[in-house]
């Protein structure tokens, strides 16, 4: 008997994004456990109250520990959380602009539309990317 | 006891839109609501539509929804549904024709769309193409579907969008992709990772309540979505 044939894996965009939404998904919650474990170590059971320890968990960003006891900001802001805050921005935002699309195309059923949303999404997607990577960077 | 159904109607030729009517009926808790349909028909309302064919849970013809949730009436016992008002619609996401009877062809248009035959361009043995058990077992769920179309009737994404396969589609590919003795994986895989495909489940679980073969659709479609992710068939 031959072998069966089976198309190769990995190049098909709906296949692509429904991994990404799984592994950003995953990802999200991995950085976010990262965050709240990075604060704790940092001081934060001394130096703030739960509700700016949760601001920080899910987007670590040192303008959200400002106004709390820490004695220093220094260790809240250097690359290292502001890397974590830009993987954040982009799990978060192509998760979410992906998971809009599915929703439209399952509601809208032209090709027309579907291009036409599909660009709208698009360009608004890499406006959240720019301004999210603009507000970590100058902060 | 006496059970009270109620009943959409919808007759194109005389209704501007549907509508519910309402019969009381005298029955046995053993009945099935395919008896109390007959019931109607035949003593209360001969223009009362359904379809029906074997009457024993093998031809899928009469698959309604029965209280809000997709069933075969021939199946259903009254006892089962756990009151004596029950209401009975026709299936969503199909164009109703008359009463309980839907259009079903948009739902075989799918059905055919995925190559639901044996694809084999081998000569044939001189006996038959042989197979381990184990093999056989690989598809074996997935050979029980009678094409009730309960499944994809109860899939929003179906509801959304027709153009979706839908479950049942995917589930006659699937005995066919995991068949070993048959080579026509390839082109049902593509078929089945487009943008109508398999992508479009998300994993609600209603095709599996809805199913009266009791097959794992939503595992089936994994096994599909898994086979289009690694490229492979094991």
């Amino acid at each position: 008997m031959k072998p069966r044939k089976v198309p190769t894996p990995g190049w098909n965009f709906e296949y692509l994004m429904w991994l990404f939404t799984r592994i950003s998904g995953a990802a999200m919650v991995l950085l976010a456990l990262i965050g709240f474990v990075g604060a704790l170590v940092m001081g934060a059971r001394y130096h703030m109250d739960l509700g700016t320890l949760l601001r920080w968990t899910f987007f670590p960003n040192p303008n959200h520990v400002l106004n709390s006891d820490i004695p220093d900001i220094a260790p809240w802001a250097n690359a290292y959380w502001q890397i974590m805050q830009l993987a954040l921005v982009f799990f978060g935002a192509t998760h979410g602009f992906n998971g809009l699309r599915l929703v439209l195309e399952e509601y809208i059923h032209s090709w027309g539309w579907h291009m036409f949303l599909r660009l709208v999404l698009m360009v608004l997607w890499l406006i959240t990317l720019g301004a999210g990577f603009f507000l970590v960077l100058t902060s | 006891m006496q059970v009270t159904l109620k009943i959409f109607r919808y007759n194109p030729e005389t209704d501007k839109k549907p509508h519910y009517e309402t019969y009381r009926v005298e029955a046995e808790p053993t009945d099935r609501v395919l008896d109390l349909l007959e019931k109607v028909k035949g003593q209360q309302d001969g223009t009362l539509t359904f379809r029906r064919s074997c009457a024993h849970g093998v031809c899928g013809s009469d698959a309604m929804r029965i209280n809000g949730m997709n069933r075969l009436a021939c199946k259903v016992l009254i006892q089962d549904l756990g009151t004596d008002h029950i209401t009975v619609e026709p299936l969503l996401g199909l164009p109703t024709v008359k009463d309980l009877v839907v259009d079903m062809e948009p739902f075989f248009e799918h059905y055919r769309s995925v190559k639901p035959f044996f694809i084999n361009n081998d000569p044939p043995p001189q006996k038959e193409r042989l197979q381990s058990p184990e093999e056989r077992e690989r598809f074996d769920d997935t050979t029980k579907c009678i094409l009730c179309a309960a499944c994809t009737t109860s899939c929003p994404s179906f509801w959304l969008d027709d153009q979706y396969v839908g479950p049942a589609a995917i589930v006659n590919a699937h005995r066919f992709i995991f068949d070993s003795r048959d080579q026509g994986a390839e082109e049902r895989l593509k078929i089945l990772a487009d943008q109508f495909g398999v992508f479009r489940c998300h994993t609600i679980f209603n095709c599996t309540l809805a199913c009266p073969r009791e097959i794992q659709i939503t595992k089936a479609i994994g096994e599909v979505r898994k086979a289009i992710a690694t490229g492979r068939l094991d």
